[in-house]
């Protein structure tokens, strides 16, 4: 049960929306836009996130958040739609598979792409898929509304400026029907938080690799990719050099330890390698 | 009536939803609570401050322990309502507010200020020992025993049970051979569905009514009593359909909150009902365990000796750990024949979430402890596993740890049990097979016993009723929690009486007023108790019947049979009156009448129990035993580590199956839980002692599609003085299901797995010999 009293809003326009936020934030309600509501439910309920928040716009009955198609060159996924739904779409499997193994099915019909990568929970790892494919992210905002390549407010987490919310993802065919690897590990469970997981796409003879669950945010690294396509090297030695330039300390906590994550990492990426030199 | 699988009498209802327990109400006026818990493990309150959350909207009173400076406990009053000058544990509650809505209450929760000070925590139980100040409790002294208990209160030390059967120098001396293991593993949760739940109302006539998702509504009449120094008579306590309990629900706790958030507002109802992260920490837990096994054997694999040291975790307060040490100590060594055995069995405090009983009751601890032992024996000997189970297997004529007696009245056959899980899980093809360049099939085994430990008086009652169809109507003390005992009471009296089970109407909720005391629905004695009791009750109405009937047949009662809703000659079963003719007196064709309203009663009493003696533990602390055998096959990744379960195996004696599916459901949920507590389930605490997966999000139980294929065989042989001659089944399938499932793993890695969880990582730990080296692949 959340005890704190805030209110409801849906806008049904990208401009409704953008309007509200800056009347609701004018009076010092702390308004923040929300999808599906799952980190809300969950964080507000044990009072750790969101505690000054007293409104919450609900943008998943504006058209262009639910909408999914393509649009010339591009596949557009609406922020608002379900990853249960996205897991289903036939269009672009390596989402449909790294987002079918985010939180159980249950969660995954809530659970929206925006969401997840808008949300404070450190893994994300909808987004993976995304950083692979340099797509671009629609974002409304004060500016009005702007394609914005992803690498440019993906840094960690979603760099967005305050009442900015994202629209749609856009995402180029060409990147859609390539080869591809998604694994993810769990301490023991089919469902439960990464110990890591992998997501990686094969474009010509390179092969792109984005993590979650590794270090303390999802990322994905030049200099881990290029340590991981030398050729010069053994996959063994491609692997204990990708390791070396990691963005941060692997993470150690109730999940695995930093070293056993390790262990776990050089099995991933020593099959993930093999499956894209079949693939 | 015995041995069909009757469904169950509740089933339609809950199926369908419509099924009520305890928090399925709602009634205008209806006042809600909610706890404030601390965020430490260990700290003195220095301050609480509830003005401001007193303003809060809806706010109708807040409780602090000060208000109620009472201690409570069942072996030792150690525990305050609400803390009292220290938190000794992460959840411990602190305050409840009571509010007109649960969110006002929950809101106004978050406005009290606690000023605390951070104390040392003693975070494991070897820390306990150690002995350090400040110890979890530094007024122990001062504290009411309220049973036997041998504390060492500068130790952390609550319990510690001593068991000196034979002469363990001697033992040392005849022993060829001997191994030592340590295994351990952290407190754990009870993940009952429903959780606990409790309302409260005090009546001008000073009567008090409680409705609780409790495994023992007697006991909380007793303890509401005694607490607060109210008589007995007027404390009444209901119990409807319990959600799940585990153990969990046997201890009383929220309960005395509850009387005192519903005594602060002039006595007006109050609901109290646990969020999840609070029935997983704040409301008491599954123990924890760290013990050292050292077995002798000849080397011919005969049993000589068992030195066992356990140490449990009983955290902050010891509730029922001191009696889990007691019966883990009493039937230290499992179902084997040893003639010398020590065992010293201490419960210990830490800064944890307080212990109390859980499915299996110190036997799935005891039992991991020593069938990890054995399998190491096994080994060391070079004999198979099963054959040095099956040589050592105890059976009548034997003594039990605590020098019991054993007959062939009191104990099944563990021999038997063995042969045939030996022929279920293939033992023959070999204990580890591979099935590919990495992936092998490992089979682990392990026994089994269970006695049920009660107060030696411990009694229970029925009482039978009839309609005038000439339906009965069994009015029982025992709590339904899903584990079946309803249904299965009904099947007794239908075989009993000669009808079928569905003449037969057994009242689901208990009611102190009006159901006969039962001890507390517990240690998987609702059938054996309640089941004597039934059957002494139905032939209480079935001779009340005779008598009556005899003025219809004019005859003598005692020429007189009961059975298929009717009474007739023995002699001549054509001359024969309805039950329902003479279930409330007979009446002539003139109208007179005669005879008396059948109302059956009957009762039970454990009898033949002794105390044990304070040095050697010797004396008989229960009626019987179930023993069993167990296995588990896995497939393991010799790469990775990872492994999936796939089958598991019981063969258990229950005397008599009364209710094969009822039967099977118990032992199989039983093994889902046990393999669950063993492959994933465990509180993990940081060095600050606050538990960090309090949640369904970090705390992993089995999901369904990750059971094995569960094999579940019962022998019969039957228990003397059993109903039918059955015994006691509901908990028996976790035990084995750790040792089992470690034995397997240990098999397979070809490296000692001697703690729970056992998570992939654990056996990768133990690969490398358990050390963290980041540099050294």
């Amino acid at each position: 049960m959340i005890s704190i009293n805030f209110e409801y809003h849906r806008p049904h326009s990208i401009s409704e929306a953008l309007e509200m936020f800056g009347e609701l934030h004018a009076k010092g309600k702390e308004p923040i836009f929300y999808n599906g509501g799952t980190e809300i439910i969950t964080m507000m309920r044990i009072h750790s996130l969101y505690t000054e928040a007293r409104a919450v716009i609900d943008i998943k009955t504006i058209p262009e958040c639910t909408y999914t198609g393509f649009q010339g060159d591009r596949l557009v996924i609406g922020s608002s739609i379900p990853l249960a739904q996205l897991q289903e779409m036939p269009e672009f499997p390596l989402l449909g598979k790294t987002c079918s193994r985010i939180a159980d099915h249950t969660s995954r019909e809530k659970i929206t792409i925006g969401g997840n990568i808008c949300g404070t929970i450190k893994y994300k790892e909808a987004v993976l898929p995304l950083l692979l494919t340099d797509c671009d992210l629609v974002i409304a905002g004060d500016n009005g509304i702007n394609e914005i390549p992803i690498q440019q407010v993906f840094d960690k987490h979603m760099l967005l400026a305050p009442g900015s919310f994202v629209v749609q993802v856009l995402v180029k065919k060409q990147f859609l029907d390539l080869p591809y690897v998604s694994k993810k590990m769990t301490r023991i469970d089919r469902i439960g938080y990464p110990l890591l997981t992998v997501s990686a796409l094969k474009t010509g003879e390179q092969a792109r690799f984005a993590f979650s669950g590794l270090c303390d945010f999802p990322f994905r690294s030049n200099s881990v990719e290029d340590a991981l396509n030398n050729q010069d090297w053994s996959v063994q030695e491609r692997i204990t050099n990708a390791i070396s330039q990691l963005p941060a300390p692997l993470l150690g906590d109730a999940e695995g330890s930093a070293a056993y994550r390790e262990f776990v990492l050089r099995n991933v990426l020593e099959e993930s390698i093999a499956e894209l030199k079949g693939g | 009536m015995i041995g069909k699988s009757v469904p169950r009498k509740e089933g339609n209802n809950k199926v369908t939803g419509a099924a009520k327990y305890t928090n399925d109400f709602s009634v205008a006026g209806l006042l809600h609570a909610k706890l404030l818990t601390s965020p430490h493990a260990h700290a003195t309150i220095k301050s609480i401050d509830v003005r401001e959350a007193k303003k809060c909207p809806g706010v109708r009173a807040i409780v602090t322990g000060v208000d109620y400076p009472i201690l409570t406990g069942s072996a030792i009053e150690d525990r305050p309502i609400l803390a009292l000058e220290k938190v000794r544990y992460f959840g411990e509650p602190i305050a409840v507010v009571v509010a007109d809505t649960e969110y006002e209450a929950q809101n106004a929760c978050t406005f009290i200020k606690v000023e605390y000070e951070i104390l040392p925590v003693v975070n494991t139980v070897e820390e306990a020992l150690e002995g350090k100040h400040p110890l979890v409790h530094e007024e122990f002294k001062n504290y009411t025993q309220v049973k036997e208990l041998r504390p060492d209160p500068t130790r952390n030390v609550s319990n510690h049970v001593t068991v000196r059967k034979g002469n363990i120098n001697e033992g040392r001396t005849l022993s060829d051979i001997t191994v030592e293991i340590d295994v351990s593993f952290p407190q754990s949760d009870h993940a009952a569905m429903e959780t606990r739940s409790v309302r409260a109302e005090i009546l001008p006539s000073g009567e008090v009514y409680l409705h609780s998702s409790s495994q023992a509504p007697f006991t909380i009449k007793q303890s509401i009593g005694k607490y607060f120094n109210i008589n007995e008579n007027k404390v009444i306590v209901h119990t409807p359909l319990v959600g799940g309990a585990f153990g969990g629900k046997a201890a009383i706790q929220l309960e005395l909150i509850a009387y005192a958030a519903s005594k602060a507002v002039g006595g007006k109802l109050v609901t109290l009902t646990n969020t999840r992260e609070d029935d997983m920490v704040s409301s008491p837990v599954h123990i924890g365990m760290s013990a050292n096994v050292k077995l002798g054997a000849t080397n011919q694999g005969e049993l000589i000796m068992a030195e066992i040291k356990f140490l449990f975790d009983s955290g902050a307060y010891v509730d029922e750990a001191s009696d889990i040490t007691t019966t883990a100590a009493l039937n230290c060594t499992g179902p084997y024949k040893i003639n010398h055995v020590w065992c010293d069995s201490y419960c210990v405090y830490t800064n944890h979430p307080y212990s109390t009983s859980f499915r299996g009751y110190g036997h799935s601890e005891l039992g991991f402890a020593i069938e990890r032992a054995m399998e190491i024996l096994a080994n060391k000997l070079k004999i198979d596993p099963m054959e040095l189970r099956i040589k050592n297997a105890i059976k009548p004529g034997d003594t039990t740890p605590s020098q019991a007696p054993l007959t062939k009245g009191n104990i099944g056959n563990t021999a038997k049990c063995l042969e045939r899980v030996k022929e279920l899980i293939n033992w023959e093809e070999g204990q580890v097979v591979p099935i590919s360049d990495r992936i092998i099939k490992a089979k682990g085994i392990s026994s089994l016993w269970k006695t049920s430990m009660s107060p030696t008086n411990a009694s229970t009652g029925a009482i039978i009723t009839f309609n005038k169809d000439g339906t009965m109507n069994l009015n029982v003390g025992v709590v339904e929690m899903g584990q079946g005992t309803k249904t299965t009471l009904t099947q007794l009296l239908a075989e009993s009486m000669k009808v079928d089970e569905s003449k037969i109407h057994v009242k689901m909720e208990v009611d102190t007023q009006t159901s006969p005391r039962h001890w507390k629905t517990v240690a998987s004695t609702a059938t054996f108790m309640a089941g004597n009791a039934v059957l002494e009750a139905a032939e209480d109405a079935k001779r009340q019947l005779k008598n009556n009937a005899a003025y219809a047949l004019r005859c003598k009662p005692e020429e007189l049979e009961v059975g298929e809703a009717r009474v007739y000659l023995k002699s001549n079963p054509k001359s024969n009156v309805n039950v329902k003719d003479v279930a409330h007196g007979y009446k002539y064709e003139n109208g007179n009448a005669v005879g008396s309203l059948v109302i059956g009663h009957g009762s039970f009493m454990m009898n033949h129990l002794t105390k044990k003696d304070p040095q050697t533990g010797k004396g008989v602390p229960g009626p019987a035993w179930t023993v069993g055998a167990q296995a588990v096959e896995v497939e393991f990744d010799t790469k990775t580590f990872f492994y999936k379960i796939t089958k598991a195996v019981t063969v258990l004696d229950v005397g008599k199956v009364i209710n094969p599916k009822g039967a099977r459901g118990q032992v199989t949920g039983a093994m889902c839980m046990g393999l669950s507590w063993a492959s994933r389930e465990g509180f993990t605490f940081d060095e600050n002692g606050i538990v960090l997966n309090n949640q369904f999000r970090t705390y992993k139980t089995i999901r369904y599609n990750e059971n094995p294929k569960y094999i579940v065989e019962f022998l019969e042989t039957p228990q003397s003085d059993g109903p039918y001659g059955a015994r006691g089944l509901g908990e028996h399938g976790v035990i084995g299901m750790p040792a089992a499932l470690a034995n397997s793993l240990s098999a397979a890695a070809g490296v000692p797995i001697n703690q729970l969880p056992i998570v992939p990582e654990s056996i990768w730990r133990q690969k490398r010999g358990g050390v963290y080296d980041i540099n050294k692949f």
